[in-house]
């Protein structure tokens, strides 16, 4: 191939990609990039189809894309985003985000009471939550308790989540109620976990990790969300969902629209169809998220590998968005000086 | 020679004025951004930034893995090259090829395999336990030592090219004549082999020592948050402290080591070169 | 003897230590099993299929392919006459240039991508795709103008003086005696820049936006979500390409004589 080819092919390539983003309706939104496949399947096509436009479709964790939201705020690039409800708390606080017009979601009554505005601003709706417990070696070891996860028996075969993750917070949280103390400053089990630090294989930041662990022994047990759970079942060892004294803990996801989106009307149409029956129950059959919405039936199969139902939202030991918000530079500080070593 | 300046300076004027635009300013802007505060200039957050605990911790164990990474790679670099110039020319040049294989093989995918080799129920435990060197499986996953080999696979093959393309030069029997007139190999390499190849050993220093300071997957993958690296915690601190003062630091830092390690690579050769 | 008992047991240890880990990626790949494991479990193509199914890969192997070839292209636009210059001319400052241009190696990729977000795109409204592309110029620009130097400086330059002399224009000798002579060190510079390019993770990690991610970083994000051997059959293929191209310009070009 020839220079000239080779350029000839790469104008043509870059020509063809402007075209393909020149439609005229766009609804770009940011989320979470577990399942894509499965969300662009069930959620993104349909839509598209319905509405006549594109879905462009960001994604990344919770926190690097509010630090996204955050840069471009004068320009919003961003319609409609999914985040934790700290996070949309945190948007709020600094004017990222708009105040979400709940009369122009049909489906908004259908939803769980808990989930209608998570943080009493009016400027989230919770589309899924998830408990969040320790899957475990039923073999090598018995979890009745949060506190169980530093045995020194056990410690040295666990992966921790890293307090920058979604699930850090909560799960110090419940191991400090373990060992008796319930202050939000966490100070007690952050430093019971820096006592263990050197034993634990590792302060895990992305959960999909973990079952690759599991699978190569290399962990025996680990604080998970419920939505990272169905892969776990599919390897062939004896793990099981713990249930500790304590309780379970857990956190909810809600839709937030931009501030300044020139989309608004297209989000909101958006965010309706996501907590549609129809888009809610689908989403829980191939396990992607627990439904918030009340009205969607699944079969005892799904219900056991989701977080279902008014009765488990309720019995979950959730950390306060304003609490976790007030705290996380306090948190992150302690653990960098106390773990992170 | 052409004798034009006018001419010279059109045609090398774009390139320099490109990465000059695209690449000094805002580099040079991101990293005076450890240095302003709202009253002015000062080196208070590097005072901040050093006397926290982690990041001592994160600067030295960055610093160790890099030089013990291009330690280890100079010593398997010149057996390696060493052996590869004494290859006839026919089977050198396949040789050559499968070195630089792995650098055609995206980061991503070798660091990914492994984990596979590294874990308790690996190839290496398996081996150790099968030669009954260990009682039971290893940790190496998630520890200084798995980032180690990681990179040092990672770079390894940029040493043995600068090395082989240095040796090259060195008269064919240079070696066996020092070897006849009674010089140990250790002389040989001294007196004989480093001189010959310094510039050689120079650049593959640098590309090594500045690879490993500057690798992301590695350390994020096979380290992960309990061996942070500079490059790593500089990724931390803007995605979640959204910290921007803390990653101009550590980029200043990361740059001041490459300069620093290309500076003392070229006065340790031409040290010796001057005995 | 000794000697080369010396050279093969050192040469097959190396290459063990550098290829190995290759070979487990690609056994993963025909894996049946559902997580990556050596020896793998089993034998089937699913996971080679699958990554023909998964269309972020689809997109993002665009965006990474346009980055590659254009970004390398523009770097050797660039570089090519820089190298002349330095190579031919009595060039003023022929040192700070020379620095400006290899500075892309020395600086953290992370770095470069950081600083464009936060002073281009932000600032100034440029587009991801746009500060992608440029920060991928940059990056390639080094070995673009180191490799064509070399290859320049291989070229006695007695041959286009000549032809100056004899009265071609100074353009005319460039395009007809130095480009056709040059043209497997451009080549080389070429593939050297294609594969920098397209491997490149710490630049674009930064710089990613809707609908705009490069593939390794789509990669990378996908084996957050997913731990499936997927990634090894993806990597399998990529790298079965890479070799592929390299082999045949090995083959027909000499290309190692250029690197």
């Amino acid at each position: 191939m020839t220079l000239k080819t080779l350029l000839c092919a790469a104008t043509a390539l870059t020509l063809s990609a402007g075209f393909a983003q020149a439609q005229d309706k766009t609804l770009t939104i940011s989320a979470y990039a577990f399942a894509q496949d499965e969300f662009s399947e069930i959620l993104y096509k349909p839509f598209e189809e319905k509405c006549g436009c594109k879905v462009v479709v960001e994604t990344g964790n919770s926190v690097e894309r509010l630090a996204k939201l955050e840069a471009n705020k004068d320009n919003p690039v961003i319609d409609m985003a999914v985040m934790s409800t700290a996070d949309a708390m945190a948007a709020s606080r600094n004017g990222l985000i708009d105040t979400v017009d709940t009369s122009k979601l049909t489906n908004f009554d259908k939803l769980y009471d808990v989930a209608k505005d998570p943080n009493g601003d009016g400027m989230s709706v919770g589309y899924t939550f998830y408990a969040t417990s320790i899957v475990y070696r039923t073999d090598k070891m018995k979890i009745d308790s949060w506190a169980d996860l530093l045995k020194d028996d056990i410690a040295p075969h666990i992966a921790f989540p890293n307090i920058t993750t979604n699930q850090g917070a909560p799960a110090l949280y419940m191991l400090g109620k373990a060992l008796g103390s319930d202050n939000p400053d966490l100070q007690v089990p952050i430093d019971a976990v820096s006592k263990k630090a050197g034993d634990i294989v590792t302060f895990y930041v992305k959960s999909s990790q973990l079952v690759q662990l599991m699978q190569q022994e290399e962990i025996w047990a680990a604080p998970i969300g419920r939505f990272s759970w169905a892969p776990f079942t599919k390897l062939d060892l004896p793990l099981a969902w713990a249930t500790p004294k304590e309780g379970q803990t857990g956190g909810m996801n809600v839709m937030v629209v931009t501030k300044g989106s020139k989309n608004r009307d297209l989000a909101l149409e958006f965010m309706d169809y996501w907590l549609s029956t129809e888009v809610q129950t689908k989403l829980a059959t191939a396990l992607v998220d627990s439904p918030a919405n009340s009205e969607v039936k699944v079969s005892d199969e799904v219900a056991n590998n989701i977080t279902y139902g008014a009765e488990t939202a309720k019995s979950l030991t959730l950390l306060p968005a304003s609490v976790s918000l007030d705290n996380r530079d306090a948190w992150l500080a302690e653990w960098n000086a106390k773990v992170g070593q | 020679m052409f004798q034009n300046r006018t001419e010279a300076l059109a045609l090398a004027l774009p390139a320099a004025v490109f990465a000059a635009v695209v690449f000094l300013v805002p580099v040079a802007l991101l990293l005076s951004e450890g240095f302003k505060t709202a009253d002015g200039w000062t080196i208070q957050a590097y005072i901040d930034f050093f006397s926290m605990p982690l990041n001592q911790a994160v600067f030295l164990r960055t610093l160790k893995l890099g030089l013990t990474v291009t330690l280890a790679a100079a010593v398997i670099g010149y057996a390696a090259a060493y052996a590869i110039v004494t290859l006839p020319a026919s089977s050198k040049g396949k040789m050559i090829g499968l070195v630089v294989l792995p650098l055609m093989i995206s980061p991503v995918a070798r660091t990914y395999a492994w984990i596979v080799i590294l874990g308790r129920t690996g190839i290496i435990n398996q081996a150790l336990s099968a030669v009954g060197l260990t009682d039971g499986p290893v940790r190496i996953l998630f520890t200084e030592t798995a980032v180690f080999i990681g990179l040092l696979q990672l770079f390894l093959p940029l040493m043995i090219i600068s090395l082989i393309s240095a040796l090259e030069n060195l008269p064919r029997d240079a070696v066996p004549a020092a070897r006849v007139l009674g010089a140990n190999w250790f002389q040989v390499f001294w007196k004989v082999i480093l001189p010959l190849s310094r510039e050689g050993l120079i650049v593959g220093g640098t590309l090594v020592f500045t690879g490993s300071l500057t690798a992301y997957i590695t350390p994020a993958i096979l380290g992960g948050s309990k061996v942070l690296m500079l490059e790593t915690l500089l990724y931390q601190q803007v995605t979640v402290a959204n910290n921007f003062v803390s990653a101009s630091i550590i980029a200043l830092i990361l740059i001041a080591m490459s300069f620093a390690a290309n500076i003392l690579l070229r006065r340790i050769a031409s040290a010796r070169s001057a005995k | 003897m000794t000697q080369k008992l010396y050279t093969w047991s050192i040469l097959s240890l190396v290459l063990i230590f550098l290829i190995g880990p290759f070979f487990i990626i690609v056994a993963a790949s025909f894996s049946a099993g559902d997580t990556l494991a050596f020896p793998p479990q089993g034998f089937s193509v699913k996971w080679i299929l699958k990554v023909f199914t998964v269309e972020s890969f689809q997109q993002s192997f665009v965006t990474s392919m346009i980055l590659a070839i254009g970004g390398t292209l523009t770097a050797l636009i660039l570089g090519i006459p820089a190298a002349y210059a330095m190579s031919r001319y009595k060039l003023p400052g022929a040192e700070i240039v020379r620095f400006m241009v290899s500075m892309p190696i020395i600086v953290p990729g992370i770095i470069v991508g950081l600083a464009l977000l936060r002073y281009f795109v932000i600032p100034l409204g440029i587009s991801i795709s746009l500060a992608l592309f440029i920060a991928h110029t940059a990056l390639v620009l080094p070995y673009a103008v180191r490799v064509v130097s070399a290859s320049l400086n291989n070229l006695r330059s007695d041959m286009e003086e000549a032809a100056v002399l004899l009265g071609s224009s100074r353009a005319g000798a460039f395009f007809r005696v130095v480009l056709p002579n040059i043209r497997g060190g451009i080549l080389a510079a070429f593939i050297l820049g294609f594969v920098t390019s397209f491997n490149q993770v710490p630049v674009s990690l930064f710089l990613s936006g809707p609908g705009v991610r490069t593939l390794p970083i789509d990669m990378l994000g996908y084996m957050e979500i997913v731990f499936d051997p997927s990634i090894a059959a993806l990597s399998s293929l990529l790298a079965f390409l890479s070799i592929g191209i390299v082999f045949a310009a090995e083959r027909f070009l000499g290309f190692s004589r250029y690197v």
